[in-house]
């Protein structure tokens, strides 16, 4: 490939046999060695992942350690995962008052603790941050677990917890603001 | 006009040097290839914005779409070592773990993907290959129900060789949070309060202020 059929050799080529005792060059032709080498090296590149799995942290909360710190009730939201990947949440305590949202990008969840966060700056001082309850409903997916607590660093949510759904919230959430049942 | 005599140039490339270069290349991709360990179970892992390394030493508890737990200790001198703490911890309540022998231990630290209940493991580890390999992939996965719960035993009988790893729970998208949470729920049973979720990098996703 590197080498070009030059008039030269070919005239060489011609004397060839009166030519006694001629040293016969040396040298190999590399090009093929390398394609192969290039090709194999293409061949493991694209094959090996180099890049590891990423982890995320999760601390869950001792069972022993009563650290009760004063929170407000308006800096709560409590936020419930389903098995349809929807969201559903409530601010405070009235388990009534059941929003539902998605995962999707700017409109869903993450635009509403956002504006929740400012709105408990604003109301409750600078100091105070919106803690997060996540509680995950049967059926609900891995992925949407994943995906809220990455929604918590992505909004920078530092306080946060697991915790299992009270039947009030379950059956809220059966009976009442199911849009589906709604439409229907 | 003098006569000026262009000489002919060779076309011919010295490839010596590219072929060098390429053979090293090559050389180290090989070397730093890992392959892929034969697992039973493909287990998709969900995408976080989360850019902390998994650490070396790791104790990973994967969990499958239907909710089986497999226990993975990542090399073969840990997981033996796991196996006879294992054998000292529930040998009363498990005769069978006793059993083994020299030869069924060593198949035992080969697995890659441990996800067979105890009671099972004599019997499984004297399978003939082909068979052993399907076996694991249908094995009920390490028990993780409450009234058989053998995860809680298995992670601290790897503990045990090593304290300081770190525990990390690899789940499938589709996984339902319930075998999830009951892991999780296992291992603050232990007093382990702080573990890892492996997720592979999503790039794009920021908050918008």
């Amino acid at each position: 490939m590197a080498e070009l059929d030059t008039s030269d050799s070919g005239a060489k080529k011609k004397h060839k046999g009166k030519v006694k005792g001629k040293k016969m060059s040396t040298r190999v032709d590399l090009t093929p060695m390398v394609d192969l080498a290039f090709l194999l090296i293409t061949f493991f590149m694209l094959t090996t992942t180099l890049n590891k799995p990423q982890a995320m942290e999760l601390n869950m909360p001792k069972k022993d350690d009563e650290d009760k710190t004063d929170i407000k009730e308006s800096q709560v939201m409590t936020v419930l995962l389903d098995s349809l990947d929807q969201i559903w949440y409530y601010d405070g305590q009235t388990v009534a008052d059941l929003k539902t949202t998605t995962f999707a990008g700017d409109a869903g969840i993450r635009k509403i603790i956002l504006k929740k966060q400012k709105k408990v700056k604003r109301t409750l001082g600078e100091k105070k941050d919106l803690i997060v309850i996540i509680k995950l409903l049967q059926g609900a997916k891995y992925k949407a677990m994943v995906d809220i607590l990455d929604e918590m660093d992505i909004t920078d949510t530092k306080t946060y917890a697991i915790q299992d759904p009270y039947p009030l919230e379950i059956e809220a959430i059966e009976n009442g603001g199911n849009p589906k049942l709604a439409t229907e | 006009m003098p006569k000026v005599k262009v000489p002919r140039k060779s076309t011919i490339v010295d490839m010596t040097a590219m072929c060098d270069v390429a053979f090293l290349l090559l050389t180290f991709f090989m070397l730093t290839a890992k392959f892929r360990p034969d697992q039973p179970v493909m287990i998709d892992i969900p995408g976080s914005r989360s850019m902390i390394k998994v650490p070396e030493d790791v104790i990973v508890i994967q969990v499958d779409k239907n909710g089986r737990a497999f226990l993975t200790l990542h090399d073969q001198a840990t997981r033996l070592q796991a196996l006879e703490n294992m054998q000292q911890r529930v040998g009363d309540r498990f005769p069978a773990i006793k059993t083994l022998d020299e030869k069924q231990k060593t198949r035992f630290s080969l697995m890659e993907m441990m996800g067979i209940p105890i009671e099972a493991l004599p019997q499984a580890l004297s399978m003939p290959d082909l068979q052993f390999k399907e076996y694991a992939k249908v094995a009920k996965g390490v028990p993780i129900d409450s009234a058989t719960n053998q995860l809680g035993d298995w992670v601290m009988a790897a503990r045990y060789v090593n304290p300081k790893m770190r525990i990390a729970i690899k789940g499938d998208k589709f996984t339902k949070t319930e075998a999830v949470s009951r892991v999780i729920q296992i291992l603050t049973e232990n007093n382990i309060h702080t573990f890892n979720l492996i997720t592979s990098l999503k790039v794009g996703k920021t908050a918008e202020e």
